[in-house]
């Protein structure tokens, strides 16, 4: 049996309250806004809080492009793709360029974002203290206190045990000289696409009942000490095996025929476009 | 035509939520408040914002006084309770509020806990046309270098929201809306400096 869901799947009251607390966590850079997370048809864990934010923003007009670690087609990205264009109808993207809303599973596309969209992520941990504090309630106050040296104790005692920083992903952020953020597991390599973004950035997580966001040309700094700095992923020497791009966040991987390791775009759809104009190169060339 | 609950509300929300995120943008409503076919005392980009905003888990205040039947139409299309100036989530102020009820109401508004600083109002205040001519600047998250604009507060009341946004995370947001359906957003983050008083 297939009954015809309200557009946007969501009722209109649950739209009313997250939007307003999409507003407010866009007036209060970097603070986690909590929010009465809805149950929704797929996990908690599985990108709720993103999903959440997506259907209570989307108009018949969007288009929309939905990501999983880079990639549009992995099994994340389809299901929820799905079930938004289900309820809501809305076109749906691979070309980040296209897209107006892009809701993301740990990456921000290599394609520069643009004033009018809009990115949404994914967000499972959304408390950057939680690993030195377990109570909500001291979280908060050390927020409201300005309280971060938890945060900066973790960094040290990395460096202290590893020699460097040793925070794969979501590596914390000072937002607007104000509240230190987790910013979504997103590699070290894209925290800088958060500073001073063309696009608005809003953060949801389900599970933890959480909103915040990143407004465009926000100042977004990643925590790091004098000596020691904030340092990304490097990609020395190494290129893309399929479009040989350089610069962009690369996947390493295994030959399965030779054994050797190799190296491949992250981001599925800027790896697919970077072929594509390759081809249309050679094809005007030949043309000529 | 009848306002649309489910599209034109997401569509006002976008403009709003666009102009929040980059203070100074003037963002217009007009192709939604061609919709409102009723008479109302406010403008309708004023009543579009509440419809938006509010529902039963929120309270607004109408500074106004003797305003009873906007009171009772935005209740009625809303199911939003009213609520003193001291308690409300939302504040409406009309165009024709004057200088001293707005200045004390700014003191007497929740402006949230360094806890809770979401625990805040949201203030839609009438303006005359606004416009990005003017005799303020904006400076502040959101805004690439400096934005100009215009709106009919005096800066005795800039001054007055000034000090109160000023033990940030603490603070008021403003959404500013004109007779043309235009809305425009001063969040507290925004530095806002009188550059010449007219």
């Amino acid at each position: 049996m297939k009954t015809d869901t309200h557009f946007a799947f969501f009722d209109e009251g649950s739209k009313k309250e997250i939007r307003r607390a999409i507003i407010k966590a866009v007036a209060i850079p970097g603070y986690q806004v909590p929010f009465a997370s809805r149950e929704m048809p797929i996990a908690r864990g599985w990108g709720t809080g993103g999903l959440q934010i997506t259907l209570s923003i989307i108009g018949k007009s969007d288009v929309l492009k939905v990501i999983d670690q880079g990639a549009d087609e992995s099994v994340n990205a389809v299901s929820i793709k799905k079930l938004v264009h289900d309820t809501t109808g809305v076109e749906l993207t691979e070309q980040t360029e296209e897209a107006s809303l892009i809701q993301s599973r740990h990456r921000i596309p290599e394609v520069a974002l643009t004033k009018d969209q809009i990115i949404v992520l994914q967000v499972p941990m959304p408390e950057p203290l939680r690993p030195v504090e377990a109570s909500e309630l001291k979280t908060k106050t050390m927020h409201a206190e300005n309280d971060y040296s938890g945060a900066w104790l973790m960094l040290f005692e990395q460096i202290m045990k590893y020699g460097k920083t040793a925070t794969a992903a979501d590596h914390p952020v000072y937002v607007n000289d104000r509240y230190v953020m987790a910013p979504s597991p997103i590699p070290r390599f894209d925290n800088s696409k958060l500073h001073e973004s063309e696009a608005l950035i809003l953060l949801g997580a389900g599970r933890e009942k959480k909103i915040y966001a990143v407004p465009p040309y926000t100042n977004v700094e990643s925590l790091a000490f004098d000596d020691y700095p904030f340092t990304v992923e490097a990609f020395e020497d190494k290129h893309c095996h399929i479009c040989n791009s350089t610069d962009v966040f690369l996947d390493e991987l295994i030959d399965p025929q030779t054994g050797e390791t190799i190296h491949q775009c992250n981001d599925t759809s800027f790896c697919m476009d970077q072929l594509n104009k390759k081809v249309e190169e050679e094809a005007q060339k030949s043309y000529v | 035509m009848a306002i649309d609950q489910v599209h034109d509300l997401q569509q006002v929300y976008r403009k709003i939520l666009h102009s929040m995120s980059r203070p100074g943008t003037i963002s217009s409503l007009a192709d939604n408040a061609k919709k409102v076919d009723f008479d109302l005392s406010c403008f309708h980009a004023t009543f579009l914002s509440a419809l938006t905003f509010l529902d039963a888990e929120v309270t607004f205040h109408i500074l106004s006084s003797g305003k009873q039947s906007l009171i009772d139409k935005i209740s009625a299309y809303t199911s939003s309770k009213y609520a003193p100036i001291n308690e409300a989530d939302f504040i409406i102020v009309l165009q024709e509020d004057t200088e001293e009820s707005i200045q004390h109401a700014f003191l007497e508004c929740k402006n949230g806990t360094l806890i809770d600083p979401q625990h805040s109002s949201i203030w839609i205040m009438e303006s005359s046309t606004l416009s990005n001519s003017g005799e303020l600047t904006l400076t502040g998250p959101g805004i690439q270098h400096a934005a100009r604009l215009h709106t009919s507060l005096s800066p005795l009341l800039w001054q007055a929201r000034n000090e109160r946004t000023r033990e940030y995370p603490l603070g008021i947001d403003l959404i500013f809306t004109d007779e043309n359906a235009q809305v425009v957003c001063i969040p507290r983050t925004t530095t806002v400096e009188i550059t010449e008083v007219s």
